[in-house]
């Protein structure tokens, strides 16, 4: 009897290794309907509809994002992208031109200079484009700074909680306290007007704004079951934090971190048409200010660099807002 | 009177962040590069005057005894007197004037952009999806990423320059007087003092301002009220009313506005740090002899006692109104009072 149990058993074995390729082809088969087609599901099957159900969430997702803003925003961005790391093939102008001294001076759009010129005989597309460059340099590290310090600041304070949360959280009040533009214009009066300074000064006043955001999302994360689940198994606090926590609370990083970026690129234009910014870049708002003498007769040279700061910061605010409506718990089962 | 403790432990918690505030004011302003003092003085100047000048000035004591008479000071009145920007004239003369103009321009922006903003944001949760909603979303989009100032251009452009309809530049045309100072507001004192060209000359300057600031606020006000409405008509009780039989627009008014109302508010509160912001921008572009310029030239002629005095109460008008805003949000919702 237990022979011949173990020789069925072998014989499974047997026939389970050489059916593998034959079995993953017939998976592969069964399947590439759901692999392909999303949303579709066979009925009958109850198992897999439960092996499939985190698929098929994600794929929602990405469906979400699909909208038809969100992915002008996303084009918007990958322009003005290709506008900061190409913009010496993409102008028609390289930058010494377009930032030095020519013949002409506030011309209007000729097929030499497609948008005309500004202050010394510059083109302004070129420096439309060029200006890009600056803008997304000085945001993109500028907000990683805030965030990297404002979560940890912020997940010390909403773990901790006690007096170490009060002391952090009176200080977040202190700096948030002060008009964002004024502060910005004060550290960049004391420090000087160079690019690092500046990402330092706009770093500087976002984590204050991370840190209240992530301590609002650690002080709900903490209290879940799993935590204690694990800290009684022995991780530590810093393990805990981040870990377990931390993967909670990213969501609304995520969505304040792209509407954020507009916000510094916007708040660097008006740093800059008031004149507190690097002096060698080609910065956008820089461009208005000296425009703005002419602004009667050299119409061009006020409303494309603006224009480009509407349309790159209108990019960011669309995929931002397309996130928040992608990731947005309560509308997952519209 | 859960009310006026709440009041009472909302106004102490406030102490501790007004004490950081000044005390960061103070260390910012001393930080500033270039010196004062050598400013002030003529072209050759022995070590004699500029230590007469230090010692006049009283920065010669340590910088905590200074600290101790600029808090002392700053709570007596005497925020000194400018050094570099006009010598000898009392720093609250200076900011006093400037202050209640960019002032007025910013409550009177932030009141019209709530008004309308609640209301156009109600609209766009009701209709959602619908043409109202995607013209309203897309002028708040635009809205919120527009550059103030470039925006202001553009209007002055539009209204002032080629269709002369608005006045450019300037709150008042140069032969109109002033009104009897009685709150320094403006539009108020040409309204008690029954003047009327005073009042619609002004109003007819700052009719550009107040637009580029309040469509700004507007926008984002929009959002926001879309948003939280949204959510809350998604709520049970929302359901429950419309089940019991209640007119849509009942149950909007009575029982969802409320309830949206609530973190729109606190937007609002942070959005007016935003429109202080905007309004030194917007000064710049229509030459409004506001806070803003003040500001500006104050950094460029390091004169403390004049950047002290505009930063700080720049900051105490932005702590005020979230602190009134805070109060309004435990008037609204009684579960916040605790």
């Amino acid at each position: 009897m237990e022979e011949s149990y173990d020789q069925e058993l072998k014989f499974e074995e047997v026939k389970e290794k050489s059916g593998i390729i034959k079995n993953t082809l017939l998976w592969i088969l069964r399947n590439i309907k759901f692999l392909l087609i999303p949303g579709s599901r066979l009925e009958e099957l109850s198992q897999r509809e439960f092996d499939y159900e985190k698929t098929i969430s994600k794929r929602k997702f990405i469906r979400r994002l699909k909208s038809v803003l969100t992915i002008l925003g996303i084009v918007i961005i990958f322009v003005i992208i290709t506008f900061a790391i190409h913009g010496a093939w993409i102008a028609p102008y390289t930058r010494e031109v377009a930032n030095g001294i020519l013949v002409g001076s506030w011309d209007p759009p000729t097929p030499d200079n497609l948008l005309g010129q500004t202050k010394f005989g510059r083109d302004v597309l070129s420096r439309a484009i060029y200006g890009a460059y600056s803008s997304l340099t000085i945001a993109l590290p500028a907000i990683s700074f805030s965030v990297i310090l404002g979560v940890i600041v912020g997940m010390i304070s909403g773990y901790y909680g006690g007096w170490v949360d009060s002391v952090i959280m009176r200080i977040t009040d202190v700096f948030l306290a002060f008009p964002g533009l004024i502060l910005a214009l004060v550290f960049v009066a004391i420090w000087g007007q160079r690019m690092e300074y500046i990402m330092l000064a706009f770093g500087i006043l976002g984590v204050p704004y991370y840190a209240r955001l992530i301590r609002a999302s650690v002080l709900q994360a903490r209290e879940l079951p799993y935590v204690e689940a694990a800290r009684v198994s022995g991780s530590g606090n810093w393990r805990l934090m981040f870990r377990h926590v931390l993967p909670n609370c990213i969501q609304p990083i995520i969505i304040s971190f792209t509407f954020d970026i507009g916000g510094i690129i916007l708040s660097l234009a008006g740093l800059s048409f008031l004149g507190y910014s690097d002096m060698s870049l080609i910065e956008w708002g820089n461009d208005i200010s000296q425009a703005r003498l002419h602004l009667t007769d050299a119409v061009w040279a006020v409303f494309w660099p603006g224009f480009m700061i509407l349309i790159t910061v209108l990019g960011f605010m669309l995929v931002g807002d397309g996130l928040r409506d992608a990731l947005d718990p309560r509308m997952k089962n519209q | 009177m859960s009310m006026i403790k709440f009041i009472i432990r909302r106004l102490l918690s406030l102490l501790p962040v007004l004490f950081g505030v000044i005390t960061l004011t103070f260390i910012l302003s001393r930080l500033m590069p270039g010196d004062p003092i050598i400013a002030h003085l003529p072209k050759n100047f022995t070590a004699e005057m500029y230590d007469e000048m230090l010692e006049q000035l009283g920065l010669n004591k340590p910088i905590f005894e200074q600290f101790v008479i600029y808090l002392g000071d700053l709570f007596t009145g005497n925020w000194g007197v400018s050094v570099t920007l006009a010598p000898g004239t009392p720093v609250w003369n200076l900011v006093l004037e400037r202050f209640f103009r960019t002032f007025d321009i910013a409550i009177f922006s932030i009141i019209i952009a709530a008004i309308i903003g609640l209301k156009t944001g109600v609209i766009s949760a009701t209709h959602r999806n619908k043409a109202k909603d995607t013209v309203l979303r897309g002028f708040s989009l635009v809205g919120v990423a527009i550059p103030v100032f470039w925006m202001g251009m553009m209007l002055q452009l539009l209204l002032a320059f080629q269709i002369p309809l608005f006045p450019g530049i300037g709150y008042k045309t140069a032969g109109i007087g002033d009104p009897p100072v009685i709150t320094h507001l403006r539009i108020i004192d040409s309204l008690l003092a029954f003047d009327m060209v005073i009042l619609f000359d002004y109003i007819h300057h700052l009719i550009l301002p107040i637009a580029c600031l309040s469509f700004i606020t507007l926008a984002s006000i929009t959002r926001q009220t879309r948003s939280s409405m949204l959510e809350v008509l998604g709520q049970d009780y929302v359901r429950t009313a419309r089940a019991k039989g209640c007119k849509e627009k009942d149950v909007i008014k009575t029982h969802a506005r409320k309830n949206a109302l609530i973190p729109t508010i606190t937007i609002i509160g942070l959005n007016f740090g935003g429109l202080l912001s905007g309004a030194v921008l917007t000064e710049t572009t229509f030459n409004l002899h506001g806070l803003g310029e003040l500001l500006l030239v104050s950094i460029q002629n390091t004169d403390y006692w004049v950047l002290n005095g505009i930063v700080f109460l720049t900051t105490i008008t932005f702590i005020v109104i979230n602190l009134a805003i805070d109060l309004i949000y435990g008037f609204i919702d009684p579960r916040i009072r605790y």
